[in-house]
């Protein structure tokens, strides 16, 4: 059903720097689904989650991207933010001086303001935070930290969960989440995800490895490679990838 | 001249919003110790230049100072730390911003005399620069006559991050709140040294809605 389509990719091209790294990429996102984009280094993924979220040093050149009905290129970041797109970054920026609840208090005011309601009171705002924290497993103390600032890989991946979680939005991009992480904590943000995950939201999970797909099992998988999907298919494909490589495909 | 002595023991904390009324000259005797902050708000010219003299064992002087200039301002602020004497700490942390067509020059020296052992002295001046009609110029320098000391002077000069203002802004902040959170927490480590805590928030608010109108105008 049309009506259930959340992501519509149409022959997306973009550069950087007038390199051209997605060459004609088409992608249909429907309510409930989640997404593997797998693919070798270099083959266009981050590029891609970052065209979607909007990042300024990425230049489209061709196609259309519709996001619930809107013209999702015609936005600007926030913009998509407040309509229910999120990236979780694979290399979650440090912003010093700014603590994760100032950073989080002016995101979710953000979001409310763009959706015409009031902010929310300090006590609402606390215990939301502090709940959202739980769910990660994310100590307390985090909360009067800088955003990211000397956290390790997996407090990094913990904080971009938490936030998510705060923000609950309906498209959630994942990007390499799975870098940097150990078991332990791989495992509290995968759980983080699929519990996150409703049959009214969809997830997009960019990854280079089968191991996060055993926690977060997709629906679809697709291949991409020198910036073009060359293969979709459903979640066997992860096995034929671990096995045979990418140069197969 | 316009001098300052703060007495053996004794405490002196002073904010001084107007930087004409900063003394030429500060002298910090036995024990004693002075916390000065400067604030240059925009519109605020100043050819600020402070002796400051530590010349009593267990002396300690901090210098805090903020400037955000905007339009044509002409910032100059000069800071002489004088160690006469062994024992005796410093600290000097000034941190601003250059936007429109403004200047500012900070220059900033630690002059450690020979037998002032055990000195702590610390220098740091960071700076944003905010169009490219502006110009900041930081001359930090040190003079060690000393062998026992600690002494660092750290002096940058940077622009706004583009990287986090992605970051902030995939989060839902807008380009405008996403500037004016890094504005503000690049000069909050300054107000932070404003002890008393209703003063200091009035002073937080005033520079975020300066801030604000800077953003607004760039």
């Amino acid at each position: 059903m049309a009506n259930d389509i959340l992501l519509k990719v149409e022959g997306l091209r973009a550069s950087v720097e007038d390199k051209e790294i997605l060459k004609g990429v088409d992608l249909v996102i429907r309510k409930g689904e989640i997404h593997a984009v797998m693919g070798p280094n270099g083959a266009g993924k981050s590029t891609l989650s970052a065209v979607l979220a909007g990042k300024p040093q990425f230049t489209v050149t061709e196609g259309k991207v519709e996001f619930m009905g809107q013209d999702l290129l015609a936005m600007s970041p926030e913009e998509r933010a407040w309509a229910g797109l999120f990236l979780s970054f694979q290399y979650p920026v440090e912003i010093p001086g700014v603590s994760i609840t100032n950073f989080m208090k002016t995101a979710v005011n953000a979001h409310r303001t763009g959706k015409g309601l009031e902010p929310l009171k300090a006590g609402d705002f606390l215990k939301l935070l502090r709940e959202k924290m739980a769910f990660v497993q994310m100590k307390p103390e985090f909360a009067k930290r800088e955003v990211n600032v000397g956290f390790s890989g997996g407090e990094k991946k913990r904080n971009e969960i938490f936030q998510m979680a705060m923000l609950d939005p309906t498209l959630a991009i994942l990007d390499e989440t799975d870098s940097g992480l150990d078991v332990d904590a791989l495992r509290i943000v995968a759980n983080g995800v699929n519990a996150l995950h409703t049959p009214e939201k969809a997830a997009i999970v960019i990854t280079h490895y089968q191991r996060l797909l055993d926690y977060i099992v997709p629906d679809v998988v697709h291949v991409l490679k020198d910036g073009k999907i060359v293969k979709t298919a459903g979640k066997e494909l992860v096995a034929e990838i671990e096995e045979k490589g990418y140069d197969s495909l | 001249m316009n001098e300052l002595n703060v007495s053996a023991g004794s405490v002196l904390h002073k904010v001084y919003r107007d930087v004409g009324g900063v003394p030429e000259r500060i002298v910090v005797e036995k024990d004693a110790k002075a916390d000065i902050v400067i604030l240059a708000l925009p519109g605020t010219s100043c050819d600020m230049k402070i002796d400051v003299e530590l010349v009593g064992e267990g002396a300690e002087a901090n210098l805090y100072g903020v400037y955000v200039c905007d339009g044509n301002e002409k910032v100059k602020m000069a800071v002489d730390m004088y160690h006469k004497v062994p024992h005796c700490r410093s600290r000097q942390l000034f941190k601003g911003m250059a936007g429109g067509e403004s200047r500012v020059d900070f220059y900033g020296k630690i002059i450690v005399a020979q037998d002032a052992q055990r000195t702590e002295a610390y220098q740091e001046n960071h700076n944003l620069l905010l169009s490219d009609k502006a110009r900041i110029d930081t001359k930090p320098q040190l003079e060690i006559y000393a062998d026992d000391v600690k002494c660092s002077h750290g002096a940058t000069i940077g622009r706004l991050n583009e990287d986090e203002q992605f970051y902030m802004r995939s989060r839902g902040i807008s380009l405008e709140d996403a500037k004016v959170l890094q504005m503000i927490s690049f000069i909050a480590p300054v107000l932070e040294n404003v002890k008393d805590d209703a003063q200091r928030e009035s002073l937080l608010s005033e520079y975020e809605s300066n801030i604000r109108n800077i953003i607004r105008n760039m």
